[in-house]
């Protein structure tokens, strides 16, 4: 008889919890999300500007659920193609469900309804759920009145933007990761074109990485400037 | 599993994004046979979607993996019985797609009252009294008190654990009672799926077939004719047959639209009540009530600072709670009101930013449809005294201002009008209806 292995298959490498740089503010929200991917039911409601690691803290808890056994689905609603309401009914079954960009349910009837009807499912079977968006539940514009007030009831795990000091050493580190060099006039070059947005800048940093191992430069400012004009 | 698709997941880890292959293909069941692969999709949605975006990618390995040509079949369903993953139980409002079709139609009989839910463990105040009155009689003369009783009010204050309790206390007087709980949802979710299957005579006799039927939210029934017809007749069968029916709705069901006339006067044969948001003090009483139920220790202090913070509704109160449980529990600090006053800050901050006096002075001239140059204005006419009194009752109530300043917030009034203004709402809430359903209204938009 064959053993059938259970089939792991990897979340992105980039977004695990132990690539989490929590700086000074967000070690609260780390541990939150870290305590319901493996451990908890209910919901956990990740608030924080773009770029302060939401999306990071979704994937990586559903690589924890997944390394734990559990099963886990991930669905950013900013990628959905068609009708939000039908993704999100679509989806589901899970233990472990992460809703990306939930902002883009407002104002949409009919996703706030299937939001809610997902809220309840989670709820009352006993999984997660793990919903993002950059408002709090109070601030968020959502029309259907039932929806707003579970979203109330979450716990709520707020991420704030790193510094400046701090992004780049979550830069560093990153590229380290992957055998880089980045020297500080290149940092500088970098962060002058994506001021705010850790992710983006994240993002450039797996091109760049594809790109100098093609083509087996190192990375200087000409050669991104290459690859970004090529972009 | 089917071993080839086992083998066609791995080998497309390398070409699909890892969201791409959990969210969508994980969930795919597989069947291997002479005729080919079947994957099962668990719901339409899915289905289009990994035939428009992974199919083509899918057949090219399936094909590759085997080293000839392999058909594969994508339909919806299930590929077999088998030991089911944990999933969700219950089901989908009508307007979004069915999503687990293998599910049974009908929720378990006397299976599915949530236990924590009892008269014991619910707070009363002034707010929701009268409805816990009215649900204990129900559940002790089920049928016969009151039929239906309907509890209405906002979201979050409390009906459907009302409803539990009621549902619980009915059980644990006579066991064999067969009590079924179920949100409008599932109702109407259950009934498109019987129409499909073609079970409604099934569908009718389970629900008719029990001692007590208990819907969660009725308004989403609005707009929904077959649903409201069905449930018509249901109600009828229950009601003729002395079996006690319970609903909730977010609203008076008078005053929903696109409910069925005849089915609005059905439901106003039995009792309806009002659950109102509740005050400080009961508020205050909740906190401190869950609190203890997550053996939390948090002081009356910290229960009174996010009771006069938050005013919306008893799922904010929890949220924060929950909120300020979990970050006590990482930091290892107490929870002390300087605790809860930093950790909460965004928090409450957002719902003090959301009243404020000119807020409630133009959300008030809106819902009157009234200038808001006339309210601020020294004009007596009675079209504009009640909702100006209105106004500084609402600013008294939800905001920390002094009466002297909400006088000067509208146009320079001396403390005493503002006082007379409270008092004089406080006094029509009490005598009239129309004029305690504005007041309530009014709240839950302010602070909702």
């Amino acid at each position: 008889m064959i053993t059938q292995l259970p089939l792991a298959l990897r979340w992105p490498r980039r977004q695990r919890f132990d690539q989490f740089f929590p700086g000074a503010a967000n070690a609260a929200a780390l541990a939150i999300v870290e305590g319901a991917a493996t451990g908890g039911n209910g919901c956990v409601y990740v608030a924080g500007p773009a770029g302060s690691g939401k999306t990071h803290l979704l994937i990586a808890a559903c690589q924890a659920a997944t390394d734990a056994g559990l099963s886990a689905q991930y669905l950013g609603l900013r990628h959905v193609r068609g009708a939000r309401s039908e993704a999100i009914a679509g989806v589901g079954g899970s233990h472990l469900l992460a809703l990306d960009d939930v902002d883009l349910v407002t104002g949409d009837a009919d996703a706030e309804l299937a939001l809610f009807a997902t809220y309840n499912r989670y709820l009352d079977a006993g999984g997660v759920l793990l919903l993002a968006a950059e408002a709090l539940p109070v601030a968020l514009p959502v029309q259907l009145p039932d929806l707003r007030s579970r979203l109330g009831a979450c716990t709520q795990a707020r991420l704030v933007a790193l510094d400046d000091g701090e992004r780049r050493h979550v830069l560093q580190a990153q590229a380290r990761h992957r055998g880089i060099v980045l020297d500080e006039v290149v940092l500088d070059w970098m962060f002058a074109r994506y001021p705010r947005d850790l992710g983006a800048l994240l993002d450039l940093l797996d091109r760049v990485d594809r790109a100098s191992l093609a083509a087996q430069r190192r990375v200087t400012i000409p050669f991104l400037r290459s690859l970004l004009r090529e972009g | 599993m089917s071993e080839l698709w086992r083998r066609c997941l791995e080998r497309l880890e390398g070409e699909l994004s890892a969201e791409d292959l959990h969210t969508w293909l994980m969930p795919l069941q597989a069947r291997e046979d002479i005729n080919g692969l079947h994957l099962f999709a668990p719901n339409p949605y899915t289905l289009d979607a990994v035939r428009e975006q992974y199919l083509p990618t899918i057949r090219g390995v399936v094909d590759h993996l085997a080293g000839r040509e392999i058909p594969v079949r994508l339909e919806v369903g299930s590929s077999a019985p088998r030991a089911a993953p944990p999933r969700p139980a219950s089901s989908m409002p009508s307007a979004t797609r069915p999503s687990e079709p293998s599910l049974p139609v009908e929720p378990e009989y006397a299976h599915n009252l949530d236990p924590h839910y009892t008269f014991e463990t619910f707070v009363e105040g002034k707010s929701n009294q009268l409805g816990k009155a009215a649900a204990m009689q129900v559940a002790m003369n089920p049928g016969r008190a009151y039929n239906p009783l309907l509890l209405y009010g906002g979201t979050g204050l409390g009906k459907t654990h009302l409803m539990h309790a009621a549902g619980n206390l009915i059980v644990a007087n006579n066991p064999g009672t067969r009590v079924l709980y179920l949100r409008s949802e599932q109702f109407v979710s259950g009934m498109v799926r019987a129409l499909q299957t073609k079970s409604m005579d099934e569908f009718k006799r389970r629900f008719r077939s029990v001692d007590a039927l208990l819907i969660d939210d009725i308004q989403f029934f609005a707009g929904k004719d077959t649903t409201q017809e069905e449930f018509f007749h249901t109600f009828n069968a229950l009601f003729e047959a002395k079996q006690q029916i319970i609903l909730t709705c977010d609203r008076y069901p008078k005053e929903l639209d696109k409910l069925e006339p005849r089915l609005k006067s059905r439901l106003g044969w039995g009792l309806s009540v009002a659950i109102e948001p509740p005050d400080f003090e009961t508020r205050a009483a909740i906190l401190l009530s869950k609190s203890h139920d997550k053996g939390m220790a948090v002081s009356e202090d910290v229960a009174m600072l996010l009771a006069r913070r938050i005013r919306s509704n008893v799922r904010d109160l929890e949220g924060a709670l929950n909120t300020l449980a979990a970050r006590a529990n990482f930091y290892g600090k107490p929870i002390t009101t300087d605790f809860a006053e930093e950790t909460l800050r965004d928090l409450l901050n957002t719902h003090a930013q959301a009243v404020t006096v000119p807020n409630i002075q133009k959300t008030v001239a809106d819902y009157y449809q009234v200038r808001l140059s006339d309210l601020l204005s020294k004009r007596r006419v009675r079209s504009l005294a009640r909702p100006r009194q209105m106004a500084m009752a609402l600013s008294k109530e939800l905001t920390e201002h002094s009466l002297p300043e909400i006088g000067e917030a509208f146009g320079g009034r001396d403390h005493t009008t503002v006082l007379h203004a409270c008092r004089t709402i406080r006094g029509f809430c009490e005598k009239d209806v129309r004029m305690r359903q504005d007041w309530e209204q009014l709240i839950r938009i302010l602070t909702g």
